[in-house]
């Protein structure tokens, strides 16, 4: 009887019309408490997140249903189910991640609510839809699920390293399929399933690598020690992108593939004119290997095709960050920002790019027009610099949604921002090798420190007050210059939060202890409180 | 053995980056121009008016400074130089001619870029980009980067000849130089070698780290001296081995190996002779400086080339130093935090042994190797293991 009275008591207090708001709304931000939704140490959900009626059902039903669907479809649509069974059972980069996708779409887009959670969505979409793109192509062309055989797909598949650009393989686009070796088994993977990828950095631990090299490195090396790649292409073609670690694990790759192997490596001092002819004719060397390998020639007409629909990717990206840079309104998450960007402009062309663009294009013209602003919570605007976390790449939801950290650029995002021009061959290559200079790391973390002090510039352009600043501790390129990094932001009087992490691998520095560092920092230094209390600390230590 | 006359002024020599003779020769008016890695041809620094000086940090301990500005994380070597840079150990040089062939010597001398720690108002620091290939783009490439970075800017910063005529003059005292070191090393060779790792490193340092027209005398004697030099009547050692590697300029940690019983016979490593000391050839119809370009690329045996058949061909390379050195294993040492090394070590611990019977012992060491008693054991070990393998041969013959 007590109880119920309690019960009827406490019925009484509820503020109904607030109630029927935050069921209808979602709660404001401040109320949400998406901590208490987490299972401990897993991080998974108790139950999903209400965020008001209409984006719930749009995540429900545009993401979640949409998606798990489409993981469906695409791979009946690539046409051979049977061997992406027998991928999945064969390698663990896919057995172990086919399923943790939405979980990797849930983690990425906590919180999110109107604009922001669909464009945000569309990336994703996007990233998942090429993923399956490539591996069911891997399969289809893999010797290794078809009995030892090589059949016709084998011979017109050409694999890359993944920090080469497709780019570079436009001129055989409509005829042979270019598919990166590691983007899949290494970089999705750890994305979507951060344990996965421990395992391959333990396998080449094992044969007596040290534990100092870059664990990208690492772990992409550990894959072939553990013949855990799929055997698709009758050549490999490699580069020295992005670091001596990346040059090195060429060794290792080449004495297990064992295979015709074209190493095109990119000057280190790009902006010296002077090598500019020197990466153009790596170039064309690059593409007689392929044309005397595969006996398929060049063909100009292909890569003038391709390179002008890269082109519309190009400026599209450029409109997006003037909107980024200049209002409040830009709908994108910083980690959709960055894996998307990263994922598209180093896989180059594919119609997926262009549709996702189509409607993200729609829903940021919409914010701008109608002034929305899709991260309304924001205190700080920052800008991340060097390379990500990866097991953590989320990490920007969370700051946001715990501090108000609105993550609105990275480093990552701001490589390949290069025209390609058709009009001439000269030309063409001029720009393709520019292009090629300009990858990620090479321009910003080991291409010479001038490059890397561009943050400067781009703090302004973007207007941030924030640099979340990755230490990525294998990374010998910026441990190199730390010193100087810490010497200029006092001397700027820059915010700068340094986030140690290890790129894959979450056992060095976990998640939990990024997300101390950043609480910590954004209490004792900037004195602020967080926006969702539940966030600042709780275990997902066992989490995908 | 008897002594060498001039070892123990070559050890002295290599006590300090600014030893005697680079005093010297700066008093004379000669330019010092430090570098860091075989890939800039110090035939180029040697050219008439200037001298190279391969920089080392010796004596090293805690790079404090240093670390502020690197981090804890990269390999000592680096970490060592900018050290001894920021205390004024440096401040001798007039340029440092830099490539970006690692990262981490690349930052070092960046710092030397950004930070105006060379107290020299004259000294500017210029980088060459290096190709990762030897073809014939790579020479061109290469050949353009040295004219453009090194010859050029030392024309103009200092109004050094860089003439045809003065890179022949160059090519034509380093060739000698290279004559003497390589005749000196034959000896190596001989069943029972009579000359030291240990001996022959700190003449090959020397050559490196010093005037080349101030030591020259004194190798041409060395040379001499060895040709009536007898070997101990009981050898000192208990087996051979090659010594192949990253970064190695510690003349210490060869005497270490030594002192465990194995004799260095061939240096494979950075500031070794194999490959360094081969002489230049200029061919029909090249100019000197492009005989330059592709000589380094051609005898370069670093980690860091990317080819198909070169990546293949070192492994067959150190075999082949093995048979001609009458080696019994090789000692792979890996400076800590170096990529390219931390890879080429584990593949050729696995090729060697597997594909050519080679024994191996393969190790993670630092710049200033304070953990000397585990790396002796180490060594003790492996040395046993090899008698234990020829005893074993020996019953079964």
């Amino acid at each position: 009887m007590k109880k119920l009275k309690a019960k009827l008591q406490a019925l009484k207090k509820v503020d109904y019309k607030k109630a029927a708001r935050d069921f209808w709304y979602g709660k404001p931000h401040e109320e949400r408490r998406l901590g208490d939704l987490y299972e401990d140490k897993t991080g998974l959900y108790k139950h999903r997140e209400w965020r008001g009626v209409k984006d719930t059902l749009y995540y429900f039903n545009n993401i979640w249903l949409y998606n798990y669907a489409h993981m469906v479809t695409d791979v009946v649509k690539g046409g051979d189910p049977v061997a992406f069974l027998k991928g999945t059972l064969r390698y663990r980069w896919m057995g172990q991640t086919y399923l943790t996708v939405m979980h990797w779409y849930d983690r990425g887009m906590e919180g999110m609510r109107g604009e922001a959670l669909r464009a945000t969505a569309w990336h994703y979409r996007a990233m998942t839809s090429e993923t399956i793109r490539q591996f069911t192509r891997m399969f289809a062309a893999d010797s290794k699920l078809h009995g030892g055989k090589k059949n016709a797909l084998w011979y017109k598949t050409l694999a890359h390293d993944e920090t080469v650009s497709g780019c570079i393989f436009y001129p055989w686009r409509d005829v042979i399929d270019d598919v990166p070796l590691q983007m899949v088994p290494y970089f999705v993977s750890v994305h979507v399933n951060s344990d996965t990828v421990l395992h391959y950095i333990d396998a080449v631990q094992s044969i007596g690598l040290p534990a100092d090299p870059c664990p990208m490195c690492q772990a992409e090396a550990g894959i072939f020690v553990l013949d855990d790649y799929p055997d698709y292409s009758p050549l490999m073609v490699t580069t020295n992108e992005a670091c001596d670690g990346s040059v090195a694990t060429s060794i290792l790759q080449d004495w297990f593939m064992n295979k015709p192997l074209f190493a095109m490596p990119q000057p280190m001092r790009f902006d010296d004119p002077l090598v500019q002819e020197h990466c153009q004719r790596e170039i064309e060397e690059c593409w007689r290997f392929i044309e005397k390998h595969t006996g398929i020639p060049f063909d100009w007409n292909q890569y003038v095709k391709y390179a002008e629909r890269y082109n519309q990717l190009t400026a599209f990206e450029r409109e997006k960050w003037d909107v980024a840079a200049n209002s409040p309104y830009y709908p994108i998450s910083g980690v959709a920002q960055a894996l998307y960007r990263i994922y598209y402009s180093q896989d180059g062309d594919r119609q997926i790019w262009h549709d996702t663009d189509k409607k993200v294009r729609r829903i940021m013209e919409k914010c701008v027009r109608e002034k929305i602003e899709t991260f309304p919570k924001t205190r700080h605007r920052a800008i991340a610099w060097s390379c990500a976390p990866l097991y953590y790449s989320h990490w920007c939801t969370w700051a946001y949604n715990c501090w108000g950290i609105n993550c609105v650029i990275n480093m990552d995002s701001l490589m390949f921002d290069q025209d390609l021009r058709t009009d001439t061959y000269e030309h063409a290559i001029e720009d393709l090798a520019w292009f090629n200079e300009k990858a990620p790391m090479r321009a910003m973390a080991v291409g010479g420190h001038d490059h890397i002090f561009q943050l400067w510039d781009y703090m302004e352009r973007f207007h941030c007050d924030m640099v979340v600043m990755y230490d990525q501790l294998q990374c010998k390129g910026m441990q190199g210059i730390h010193g100087m990094f810490e010497d200029e932001f006092r001397k700027r009087n820059i915010h700068a939060i340094w986030v140690p992490h290890a790129l894959p691998d979450k056992r060095t520095v976990s998640r939990g202890e990024i997300r101390r560092i950043i609480s910590d920092y954004m209490t004792t230094v900037m004195h602020e409180e967080p926006l969702d209390p539940s966030l600042v600390d709780f275990d997902d230590s066992m989490s995908w | 053995m008897r002594d060498l006359k001039h070892l123990i002024k070559f050890e002295n020599l290599l006590l300090e980056a600014n030893n005697a003779l680079v005093r010297q020769a700066r008093e004379e008016g000669k330019l010092a121009l430090g570098y860091t890695c075989y890939f800039m041809p110090e035939v180029l620094l040697d050219l008439p008016g200037c001298f190279s000086v391969r920089l080392r940090a010796p004596r090293s301990t805690s790079p404090d400074m240093a670390t502020y500005y690197m981090s804890s994380r990269t390999c000592l070597y680096g970490r060592c130089l900018l050290e001894r840079a920021l205390e004024g150990g440096f401040n001798f040089l007039d340029a440092q001619l830099a490539t970006e062939t690692c990262t981490v010597t690349c930052r070092f001398q960046e710092h030397l870029q950004m930070m105006n720690i060379i107290q020299n108002p004259k000294f500017f620091c210029e980088f060459i980009d290096v190709p990762f290939k030897k073809t014939p783009n790579s020479y061109e490439h290469y050949r353009r980067q040295l004219q453009a970075h090194v010859l050029d800017k030392l024309h103009e910063h200092y109004g050094v000849d860089v003439s045809d005529d003065a890179i022949r003059a160059a090519i034509a005292q380093h060739n000698e130089v290279c004559r003497l070191v390589t005749a000196i090393g034959e000896y190596r060779k001989l069943d029972r070698p009579t000359i030291t790792g240990f001996e022959f490193q700190l003449i090959q340092l020397v050559t490196l780290c010093c005037p080349k027209y101030l030591i020259i005398d004194d190798l041409r004697e060395t040379l001499e001296e060895l040709k009536t030099r007898e070997p101990d009547d009981r050898p000192g050692y208990r087996c051979k081995v090659v010594m192949a590697g990253s970064e190695n300029d510690d003349p210490y940690f060869t005497k270490l190996v030594e002192d465990c019983g194995a004799l260095v016979v061939a240096d494979r490593h950075c500031y070794g002779s194999l490959p360094g000391r081969e002489e230049i050839e200029i061919r029909e119809g090249e100019t000197p400086l492009a005989a330059v370009a592709r000589h380094y690329l051609d005898t370069g045996m670093c980690p860091r080339f990317m080819e198909q058949d070169v990546m293949r061909s070192r492994k067959q390379y150190l075999a082949d130093l093995v048979r001609e050195y009458k080696a019994d294993g090789v000692i792979l040492e890996q400076m800590k935090f170096c990529e390219y090394w931390s890879y080429e070590r584990v593949i050729d611990t696995l090729v060697l042994p597997r594909d050519y019977g080679i024994p191996v012992c393969s190790i993670e060491k630092e710049y200033v190797n304070g953990s000397s008693g585990q790396l002796r054991t180490r060594f003790q070990a492996f040395v046993e293991s090899i008698e234990i393998k020829k005893i074993q041969g020996g019953v079964r013959g």
